[in-house]
């Protein structure tokens, strides 16, 4: 049998799932060892696709893609594909389930099901990504979910049961408004598929009020996750509440998603889009806003990162929403820049408080002497959250910031007011972590392990490296851009 | 050509690579301590011997007309149409100038070697003398205000550096800064001038200088305005009055340095700057009055005052302020050679004065003659002298208090509104001292809390918009949507089953299935 490579990528993390399943229960290290093993296979297979010219980057349209019907009656069938929007974002969820399987060495409870949940999410999003196919894109969408609620109700905090039922219902809440979008979709379409290309076929025989409407619809699912204000209720306490790695893919990956999902609906459905562009602006603005000051009220650092994010996915939406290149480039750069930022932040201050056992800023201070790789490292990822030039993020909010300025004129001085924001928490953070006088219980805390080093090094680099090489990623998703400013009618 | 080019370059240049080598040396460590001493003192030593040599091999080469008077080794900046050239006069002046300062440091050089053997500060010495030997060549070499205002400022670092060679005490430090302050009122005549003169003449070249204000018939007020900024600078350096004050404070650094400063070549400087000026000073002959009154009264005051000096090295100091004066005053009268004949002569007899000081009252044979019965009559000269003129309190009073309440008005401006405005703490959140630390272990002070805190208009808007958006996402998006939603479901949940538990009983269960049946129907 001749499996597409795209099928493999999509399942060798389930693969993983099935072997992690008949490992013996109490052989920690070895279902560990296997789940960092499949994630690795992941990451470089992802790698080796593009290396090996198996999926052709650079090009408009698919880069690769691969069509099996399922169900003729119902219109679905299992379409895979990749292009220059979610690429970036396979090879992000590749990369950071290896950092998070790599950052779980704290967790002891319960090892194998959480492993196996690990790389079961895996796929999930995967699919998410890859999928070309609405019918499809629901269920990988919705699968994310079990593994998710399980992941944080389970191995979560104090408060793990009232998050991951708040996260669960929010995302179901939000889904519900999504399926009823899909299916009006899939009514007005006249060969009766699920199918991407179809679906945009049909839609464009809608009026722009029925447009309208179905974007409605799929914003507000897309929107919890993403998530924009103010849907986004469950990710401060869903943050605070999961592991640490989880945190790591809810923020890196997970809002990501939605972000996604809203690109996918504006390039679909671009009448709705110009008309809701106000909307979606001054969603943007006011996430940043609300955001960055929420993040600089916390004293809780998991919630400070949690309200951050929500600032940051607040600059893709902004970018997103002034439907032009560099908007749009600059929205893509940014969510492959903050699964970067956020990764990296919630990684090292996860392993922080796996040490100290507090995620309240005022009982740090003085940990630059007991823990410099800490400091390094931690100071560098806050000084990317400011999108400092350098870093990834500054790539991404020079964009949004251009083309929010060819959209929007003066407005994105607000956006500016967010970049002060962030520097406001970020180099107070800075400051209570690491300066101030010595506090006794921080003097031993033991620095970073070799391993975490590895992994805090290979986000950490990789921030730098977009931030002085952007060219790399600007010139893969160039042409997947072209067209999304061609379907949306604008060039 | 370039081997001379070189040669030329290398004057002022080896004294200062001398500086670099023993800065280096230092900061490594190979030449620290006493076992240092000897390539420290080689090396200035050498560097200003080897650029003695070369301004003798010009002399020779200037008497016997192979050198041009002026060498341009290239540009230092050009914008628009500044330039600023890098180049040597090499008229009779300026030779004579350089051989003089090149004799005098090279003795001064030799003369510190053992005079400062065992000293602490060795190297820093040498470093600081080195410097000032480069400055004082350039000084006297370069070929445009520019470059001479550079060497100018180097030889007023390397004399405030050594001034304060004893930094460990206050009187040294104190009186560094104010030979240092009071030169710099000079320099800012000095930055006016060479400011004025690209812009009036379009060149701050000495030669082209007096070309250029006769071909483009420059007004004689701007001329003026010119050389009186020079002319600041001069009388600053030289200590004519009213700057004379600074230069008695001066004598606090060791004894070599003071011989080449204040005796006999840095105090020369103003003289050789007026002297360089001399083509100009023609054109306005107001500005010769005021060169000759200043040289009267500094000579009057340097020779009333020397009077009534009970130590050696004052007494020499304001007989240098007289004779400085006498020279001004042969400016003053269009009496350039003379003057300059003065200032060499004076120069090589005060360096060895200086030189010889502290040994002077064993050498001496009769003792210091007492004061003159005419001075000893009029008590408030005597007065006067003694406190010579009170000319530092004069400066304290026009200059310094005013600018000390100036200070503290704009400091208490700055504490009042701008912090507060821009929200700077002036006590920083923070133990940053030890007793910082020990009044927070005696509870006395306690680190505030400064999480969602801001400073300043701009942290209290922050502050009121985090607030209200705290209450908003609290009441709203968490508890009324999240919590609200578990709650209501909670509450749902509880009706249903107790319609559940209603339905159950036979009696309401044969009821439904009647509707049923009814409806059916």
């Amino acid at each position: 049998m001749n499996f597409h490579s795209l099928v493999i990528l999509l399942l060798l993390p389930l693969m993983g799932a099935a072997i992690v399943v008949v490992l013996p229960r109490h052989n920690t290290s070895l279902i560990r060892n296997t789940a960092i093993t499949t994630s690795s296979l992941v990451l470089l297979f992802s790698i080796y696709l593009i290396i090996s010219g198996d999926i052709a980057p650079q090009v408009a349209g698919l880069w690769a893609s691969y069509t099996k019907v399922w169900n003729t009656r119902l219109g679905t069938s299992f379409a895979l594909g990749v292009d220059g929007l979610s690429y970036p974002m396979v090879m992000l969820t590749a990369l950071l389930v290896w950092v998070a399987v790599l950052a779980s060495k704290g967790i002891t409870k319960q090892p194998k099901g959480y492993y196996l949940l690990m790389l079961v999410l895996e796929t999930a999003i995967l699919g998410v990504f890859m999928a070309r196919d609405w019918a499809l894109f629901y269920i990988f969408w919705e699968s994310t979910l079990i593994p998710l609620f399980l992941l944080i109700d389970r191995w979560g905090g104090k408060g793990r049961q009232t998050a991951a039922l708040n996260f669960f219902l929010y995302t179901m809440g939000g889904s519900v408004f999504m399926l009823l979008s899909l299916l009006v979709l899939f009514d007005a379409t006249s060969v009766h598929s699920f199918a991407f290309s179809a679906i945009a076929e049909g839609v464009s025989h809608l009026d722009a009020s029925k447009q309208t409407l179905i974007f409605l619809g799929l914003l507000l699912g897309f929107g919890v996750k993403m998530p924009i204000f103010p849907l986004h209720g469950w990710l401060p306490l869903a943050h605070v509440e999961a592991p640490s790695p989880v945190s790591i893919l809810l923020s890196g990956i997970l809002l990501k998603m939605g972000a996604y999902g809203v690109i996918l609906a504006v390039v679909m459905l671009p009448e709705a889009a110009k008309n809701m562009q106000v909307v979606l602006a001054a969603l943007g603005l006011i996430a940043i806003s609300y955001g960055g000051l929420l993040a600089w009220r916390q004293s809780d650092m998991k919630k400070m990162i949690a309200y951050s994010s929500v600032a940051h996915m607040g600059v893709v939406l902004l970018g997103i929403s002034t439907l032009n290149r560099n908007g749009l480039t600059g929205a893509i750069y940014q969510m492959v820049a903050h699964g970067f930022v956020a990764g990296a932040l919630f990684m090292l201050i996860g392993l922080l408080y796996e040490r100290t056992h507090t995620r309240n800023i005022n009982d740090y201070g003085s940990l630059l002497k007991a823990t410099p790789k800490f400091a390094f490292f931690i100071i560098i990822a806050f000084i990317a959250t400011v999108g400092l030039p350098g870093t990834a993020g500054f790539i991404a909010e020079l964009h949004v910031m251009i083309g929010g300025f060819e959209r929007w004129g003066w407005v994105m001085l607000l956006l500016s007011f967010g970049v002060l924001v962030t520097a406001a928490y970020g180099v107070r953070t800075i400051k209570c972590l690491f300066t101030g006088p010595v506090k006794a219980p921080m003097q031993n805390v033991p620095d970073l392990r070799p391993s975490e080093v590895f992994a805090a090094s290979i986000l950490i680099s990789g921030i730098l490296f977009f931030g002085f090489y952007p060219n790399l990623i600007l010139d893969s998703i160039s042409p997947s851009v072209d067209g999304f400013m061609q379907a949306v009618g604008k060039h | 050509m370039m081997m001379l080019n070189w040669s030329i370059a290398l004057i002022p240049l080896l004294p200062l690579l001398a500086a670099l080598w023993i800065a280096i040396g230092f900061i490594f460590g190979w030449n620290r301590h006493e076992k240092g001493e000897k390539e420290t003192a080689v090396v200035s030593l050498y560097a200003i011997g080897i650029s003695f040599l070369l301004v003798i091999g010009l002399d020779v080469a200037a008497v016997s007309g192979v050198l041009p008077t002026e060498v341009r080794l290239g540009t230092w900046l050009s914008s628009g149409r500044y330039h600023i050239n890098i180049g040597f006069l090499f008229d009779t002046l300026s030779l004579t100038m350089a051989t003089l300062v090149g004799f005098i440091t090279l003795i001064v050089t030799k003369f510190s070697i053992d005079y400062l053997h065992r000293e602490a500060g060795f190297q820093r010495f040498f470093m600081m003398l080195s410097v000032f030997n480069a400055a004082m060549l350039l000084i006297v070499l370069a070929s445009n205000a520019a470059l001479t205002f550079i060497a100018w400022e180097l030889a007023g670092v390397s004399s405030f550096l050594l001034i304060a060679y004893s930094w460990h005490r206050d009187v040294a430090t104190g009186n560094a800064v104010r030979a240092f302050v009071s030169n710099r009122m000079g320099d800012a005549g000095f930055i006016l001038a060479i400011a004025f003169s690209f812009f009036w003449l379009g060149t701050v070249e000495w030669s082209e200088m007096p070309i250029m204000i006769k071909e483009n018939n420059i007004s004689t007020l701007y001329v003026g305005v010119i050389i009186l900024g020079f002319m600041t600078a001069a009388f600053a350096k030289s200590a004519q009055f009213p700057f004379s004050a600074w230069i008695t404070r001066a004598l606090e650094g060791p004894t070599p340095s003071s011989a080449v400063f204040y005796g006999s070549l840095m105090v020369h400087a103003g003289v050789y700057l007026l002297l360089r000026l001399a083509p100009l000073l023609s054109v306005e002959p107001a500005l010769l009055i005021i060169i000759m009154l200043v040289g009267i009264i500094t000579a009057a005051y340097g020779y009333v005052v020397g009077l009534v000096q009970t130590d050696v090295k004052s007494s020499f100091m304001f007989s240098t302020l007289a004779q400085v004066g006498l020279m001004l005053v042969w400016i003053g009268n269009g009496w350039f050679t003379l003057s300059l004949i003065h200032l060499v002569l004076h120069a090589i007899w005060r360096a060895y004065q200086f030189l010889h000081a502290p040994s002077f009252l064993q050498h001496a044979q009769q003792p210091a003659r007492p004061v003159p019965q005419w001075l000893h009559r009029d008590t408030w000269l005597y007065n006067a002298a003694l406190h010579r003129f009170w000319l530092d309190g004069i400066s304290d009073w026009l200059l310094t208090k005013p600018t000390h309440a100036l200070a503290h008005e704009a400091q208490l401006f700055d504490e009042q509104v701008i912090d507060r405005l821009t929200g700077i703490q002036s006590h920083a959140n923070m133990l940053s001292t030890l007793s910082c630390w020990e009044a927070q272990q005696a509870n006395k002070v306690a680190l505030v809390d400064e999480i969602g805190k801001g400073n300043g208009i701009f942290g209290a808007f922050m502050q009121v918009a985090a607030a209200a958006m705290h209450w908003f996402e609290e009441k709203l998006v968490l508890r009324g949507s999240g919590e609200g939603l578990l709650t209501l479901l909670n509450y749902l949940g509880k009706y249903l089953e107790n319609i559940d538990k209603l339905l159950m009983q036979p009696r309401y269960l044969l009821v439904l299935i009647m509707v049923t049946i009814v409806i059916i129907l």
